[in-house]
């Protein structure tokens, strides 16, 4: 691919876009996502923040040791979620979150579609030998994503996570190996 | 067929919103087309609301067929039916 580190990235799925995000994507149907308890249930995130507290964020994302990724359907070019990834060089290993902001996009497969563009990226551009992902215990969408993507379940993190009631939550970690990621894909292939 | 296993098969029908008669004896992740993330989420709720407890964490990953559902209620059945 014709990419030059630290400069914005974008990658293509099959109906989706992703691409580095801008100033101008926190608009307020970006905004709004962090308002909706559903959407940000389980996602780490000061739902508090102001949009200038969101804008000195997104400068942090430097596409070389950080990225986030907005998700833009081809079909209407507005963004439905993002990604966070970072990957770590020197351990050759990477950790990726999403989130899907639209409810019209939940269940619809856009976590795998999309993620495994993100994995390509990840394991093949980047070199990393392994991704993980921590995910809270009841987060189950998320759950059946990871297995789906044949992540295996490496342990549980006792009260690692804070729930939107304040409350101490267990979170899993999920780990996947690039040698994994490369046989599922020439499984599928055959 | 038991009754853990029609039980399985109508709870996982109405998570996949299939007719029970509709989802076959090998249906798993990955075979069921509507077998998505949302649909998952409604049968592990839809199991938990069954047995009148949330399910024990490990079984959330477990879960990936009507084979393992009709297994987990089976279990619960006998679990109950000991104590």
């Amino acid at each position: 691919m014709k990419w030059t580190p630290g400069q914005p990235l974008a990658l293509k799925s099959e109906n989706f876009i992703l691409r580095s995000m801008r100033p101008s994507d926190l608009n307020e149907r970006y905004q709004s996502w962090f308002k909706d308890p559903e959407v940000m249930e389980f996602f780490s995130a000061d739902t508090n923040q102001s949009v200038e507290q969101m804008h000195r964020f997104l400068k942090t994302f430097d596409n070389k040791y950080r990225y986030n990724l907005g998700i833009f359907p081809k079909e209407s070019g507005n963004m439905i979620g993002y990604f966070y990834l970072y990957p770590e060089f020197h351990r050759r290993v990477g950790r990726t979150a999403v989130l899907i902001g639209e409810r019209d996009y939940w269940g619809k497969g856009v976590v795998i579609e999309t993620r495994s563009v993100v994995f390509d990226f990840l394991f093949e551009a980047l070199g990393m030998e392994k991704i993980w992902a921590w995910v809270d215990k009841r987060n189950i969408p998320a759950i059946f994503n990871y297995k789906a993507q044949g992540f295996q379940k490496e342990g549980l993190l006792r009260g690692h996570g804070i729930g939107r009631d304040g409350k101490r939550t267990d979170q899993y970690v999920f780990g996947l190996m690039r040698d994994e990621w490369r046989a599922q894909k020439a499984e599928k292939s055959e | 067929m038991n009754d853990s296993a029609i039980e399985a098969r109508i709870l996982l029908a109405g998570a996949l919103e299939l007719d029970p008669a509709d989802v076959a004896d090998d249906a798993a992740m990955g075979t069921v087309e509507t077998w998505d993330s949302l649909a998952h989420m409604r049968l592990i709720l839809a199991i938990e609301a069954a047995l009148g407890r949330e399910l024990d964490p490990d079984a959330l990953f477990e879960i990936a067929s009507l084979g393992d559902v009709a297994a987990l209620l089976e279990s619960a059945n006998n679990d109950s039916a000991e104590s």
